[in-house]
């Protein structure tokens, strides 16, 4: 019972660090593996979400920098268009004061060709008269006062042609 | 009921008797036992992490794992953080000691009611405490923790070598022929039901208190020594 034999004490020694030598290699060395296994799995994995995030931010402000920039270019697009109406709208106005000053200027120079005319007419007319009243003077023996008596006639006449 | 006693303790423990030199070596029985619980060991760990995954993990997988983490935090947190590189040596104590305390359940004395079984453990664990604090303070440090706290004390310090394991194996050693004894008693007094029942308390809780308690002094000791 109480017998001490080093040779077997050493031979437990032995045993002992057999067994933790087993235990080491086969429970503790295999369950480790995976743990590392799993870590680095989970490592590789959360490095993953991590980029992909990073990528999902990078296109979410690429996208939000378009958007400002579609702002800005419906902005530059209306202020162009605005311009343009402007411009068609200045020119039409041009064109029509243009159109309505030929018009007025035409108006005029018609109504002096007319006023030509009309004077011609008036002339005809009255070189007509003077012929009428030359014809009449010679066909009648007249006196001065009758003379002037046809010419006062004459040129009341003629003055009221005229007015 | 003596006889009970003296068979037990006056038996004769060699198994196996080499002849060497002059002489013979004698291999005791625990010896053996320890063999067989090596060998046991050894099969129950292989066939346990036999085809480990790393996804879709078997229940016996998700076991054994957690049953490592939860071992090696036991004796992790015994050891404190300075120490935590023996945590796996003190695991593979308590699971031995505990499996040689439980031999008792299929018949065979346990291999821990041998003096030599325990008076092995306690110098590996004396090795390991005064190793560890060797490896942590360097050569002059150490010879000087003999003097701490104060140099009167120094002798106290040096007994303690011995004191220790010797404490260590001793109280493992009769924890565990006590219970024997008590057992053996147990089946001279009724040997149905109530040995079945008394040994649940005295092989299964016991025998596993007794290796905790193993190496939580162990563990006690080295976290002593490195600090």
């Amino acid at each position: 019972m109480l017998t001490i034999s080093v040779t077997n004490i050493v031979c437990i020694i032995i045993n002992l660090l057999i067994i933790y030598f087993l235990t080491k290699k086969f429970l503790f060395g295999r369950v480790d593996a995976i743990l590392a296994q799993r870590r680095e799995e989970v490592e590789s994995a959360t490095k993953q979400a991590e980029a992909a995030k990073q990528e999902a931010l990078d296109a979410k402000k690429d996208y939000e920098d378009k958007i400002a920039h579609v702002d800005e270019e419906k902005e530059q697009i209306l202020a162009d268009i605005k311009k343009q109406g402007y411009a068609e709208y200045e020119r039409i106005v041009g064109d029509a004061r243009k159109k309505g000053d030929q018009i007025i200027v035409e108006a005029k120079h018609n109504a002096e060709v007319e006023n030509e005319r009309a004077k011609e007419v008036y002339a005809a007319q009255l070189t007509d008269m003077v012929i009428d009243a030359a014809s009449k003077i010679a066909a009648t023996k007249h006196s001065a006062a009758d003379d002037k008596e046809l010419y006062d006639k004459f040129i009341n006449e003629a003055g009221a042609n005229n007015e | 009921m003596k006889d009970v006693l003296n068979e037990l303790l006056m038996e004769d423990k060699t198994f196996l008797r080499i002849p060497f030199g002059d002489g013979t070596i004698d291999i005791f029985k625990s010896v053996v036992i320890t063999w067989g619980v090596t060998v046991f060991l050894l099969i129950l760990m292989l066939f346990l992490t036999r085809d480990f995954r790393v996804h879709n993990i078997s229940k016996r997988q998700a076991a054994v794992e957690s049953f490592v983490i939860w071992i090696r935090n036991m004796t992790g947190d015994m050891l404190g953080e300075e120490a935590i590189k023996y945590a796996d040596y003190m695991a593979t104590v308590l699971i031995f000691i505990t499996f040689s305390n439980m031999v008792g359940l299929f018949g065979f004395t346990p291999a821990t009611m041998d003096l030599n079984v325990t008076i092995a453990l306690a110098v590996m664990s004396i090795i390991l405490v005064e190793a560890a604090g060797f490896r942590k303070k360097g050569v002059k440090n150490w010879f000087k923790g003999f003097a701490q706290p104060m140099a009167v004390i120094a002798p106290m310090n040096v007994l303690e070598i011995v004191i220790k394991p010797l404490s260590l194996c001793m109280r493992l050693f009769g924890n565990v022929l006590g219970a024997t004894v008590i057992m053996e008693l147990i089946k001279c007094v009724l040997p149905f039901i109530l040995p079945a029942l008394f040994s649940v308390y005295f092989d299964i809780f016991d025998g596993a208190i007794q290796a905790y308690v193993f190496v939580f002094l162990t563990s006690l000791y080295i976290k002593e020594a490195v600090e």
